[in-house]
């Protein structure tokens, strides 16, 4: 579903972010990339949405080959990917049913089609009883769960997520892993960059960490640390 | 039950008013810059049709009272055959009926006004070619004294002064025109980049979920273009409501001195198009930059 092939990303004016980066991740997997502050997690997820481009090597994602899309193609490939963030990013001035239909109607869906999805996906991450609500009257958590609403109403292929329990507490974080395993379980491909140890821990996926852009460990059913499973 | 945040409101309503404040300075400014082009368009018609209508040589006209008796134009026709061809080179009479017809191609697009004169309200006239261009002052003092004679034009000199004024007064408007467009570009490509600006996070939303990149610009464009139809709708009623006192910019009817030039609405209807087109294509062209500018994929 995604494959790195001895890809490496260097910032202008920066550091190597990745370095020669060889990595595949199997359809319907579900993968960790943990690593410290600054070592090339977020890169590594920008590339597969070609939100940057790689210096060297090439990066398949859905059967094609990133480098080589042309401009106007990658809208297209976006739709096969959904992300979510630390921050949420939803819009604020838009209830939470309003913001998941959002992600449909700017792809150019029927208005029966957003009708028939948006409830259910809302219905699917418990937010049912709060489509009418605005994020700033929801908790974190919540937040969160419209984010994953959006990023999923379309049925992606693959879910990004970069931190997305960062700014969540332990329960609130055990309730949005559960949701992404969920998804997982339907089919979709996830990847998930994180900081934390314990969840990593608890989930025992396989785990991919970074180091200043290199791959130093490809675990399957890993841990955070260097322990063996 | 919806809870505002005081800071909310200020900030949400603060960046509306800054946007209508540039939005009404864009429009303001195409307008004033389109009329200006289009009163350049009115004037050069008004000179046009004074120019057209007195090629062929004529230099003088002796306009005859429309009343004026048949022995009265005998004298005058009699006293013109006299002076060929020492003082003048040749001459035509042209009579009521032709007059009316001169008038009729003249006034097309007036059916009005063509209705409200007859071949018996016009004036008969002499069309003299003076042998010296320095007759032509003298032929005028002379003639105007006569019985029958209403008044004596020289259109040559008043087509070369007319001529001379335009000039100036077009290269004045046309600086004028050029000047403030480079202004009104430069406020709608801005108010675009507020646009964008105050809907960031949408469009952010957009990118990530995949919207294509028309469909993220398409509206912002869209505002451009309505700046640009707005101002030049503005633009087009002040030069067609406007066009006769463009038209009096550039000097009176080499025709008849007491009256200034004319433009027909017709005529004014289609520099008023034309000014139209242009305002949508600087709109558009002006958002579009924009939008290429600062809306990155
Ligand atoms: N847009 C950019 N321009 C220049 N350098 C960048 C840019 N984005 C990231 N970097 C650099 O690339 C390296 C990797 O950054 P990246 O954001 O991928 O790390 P990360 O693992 O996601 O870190 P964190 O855990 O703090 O989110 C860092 O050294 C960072 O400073
Ligand atoms: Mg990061």
């Amino acid at each position: 579903m995604i494959r790195f092939n001895h890809v490496t990303k260097t910032y202008k004016g920066s550091v190597t972010a990745l370095r020669d980066v060889t990595v595949d991740i199997p359809r319907g997997e579900f993968v960790f990339i943990v690593g410290p502050s600054g070592s090339g997690k977020t890169t590594f997820l920008r590339l597969v949405t070609k939100e940057e481009r790689a210096d060297d090597g090439d990066i398949w994602v859905a059967g094609k080959e990133v480098g080589a899309l042309a401009p106007w193609k990658v809208p297209y490939l976006r739709r096969n990917i959904g992300c979510i963030f630390q921050d949420y990013r939803l819009l604020p001035d838009r209830t939470v049913y309003q913001n998941v239909a959002f992600a449909l109607e700017v792809i150019g869906r029927s208005r029966h089609f957003v009708h028939s999805q948006v409830p259910q996906i809302l219905e699917l991450v418990g937010l049912g009883k709060k489509m009418d609500r605005r994020p700033n009257e929801l908790s974190g958590g919540e937040q969160q769960r419209v984010a994953v609403a959006r990023a999923f109403v379309n049925r992606p292929l693959i879910l990004l997520a970069d931190e997305p329990t960062g700014n969540l507490d332990p329960g609130t974080t055990a309730g949005i892993m559960r949701l992404l395993e969920r998804i997982n379980q339907y089919g979709t491909t996830v990847v998930m960059a994180t900081h934390q140890q314990v969840l990593v821990d608890s989930m025992r996926k396989r785990v991919i960490e970074l180091e200043r852009g290199n791959i130093v460990r490809d675990q399957a059913r890993g841990v955070y640390g260097m322990v063996d499973a | 039950m919806t809870m505002v945040s005081p800071y909310v409101m200020r900030e949400t309503g603060g960046n509306l008013a800054r946007n209508i404040v540039m939005t009404v300075a864009a429009v303001v400014t195409m307008a004033v810059s389109l009329t200006a082009l289009g009163g350049v368009l009115i004037m050069r018609q008004a000179v046009n049709k004074a120019t057209v209508q007195w090629q062929g040589g004529v230099q003088v006209a002796i306009f005859m009272k429309p009343a004026a008796s048949t022995q009265e134009i005998a004298a005058i026709r009699h006293e013109l055959d006299g002076m060929v061809p020492d003082e003048v080179k040749s001459f035509r009479y042209v009579d009521k009926s032709q007059a009316y017809t001169e008038f009729k191609g003249m006034f097309s697009g007036e059916p009005d006004l063509v209705k409200v004169m007859s071949p018996a309200t016009m004036p008969p006239s002499f069309r003299v070619v003076p042998a010296k261009a320095q007759n032509v002052q003298q032929l005028a003092s002379n003639y105007n004294q006569q019985p029958g004679v209403y008044d004596v034009g020289y259109p040559g000199q008043v087509i070369k002064d007319t001529l001379a004024h335009f000039s100036t007064l077009r290269t004045v408007a046309l600086i004028v025109a050029g000047g403030v467009m480079l202004g009104a570009i430069a406020l709608v490509v801005n108010t675009i980049q507020l646009a964008i600006f105050a809907r960031r996070r949408e469009v952010a939303v957009m990118k990530l979920v995949g919207a294509t990149n028309w469909f993220i610009r398409v509206p912002f464009m869209l505002e451009g273009l309505i700046e640009g139809l707005v101002g030049a709708g503005l633009a087009f009623l002040l030069t067609y409501f406007a066009r006769d006192t463009f038209a009096s910019f550039t000097g009176s009817d080499p025709l008849d001195p007491n009256q200034p030039l004319y433009v027909s609405s017709h005529e004014a209807l289609l520099t008023g198009l034309f000014i139209v087109v242009v305002g949508a294509l600087v709109g558009a062209l002006g958002s579009g930059f924009a939008v290429r500018r600062y809306l990155a994929v």
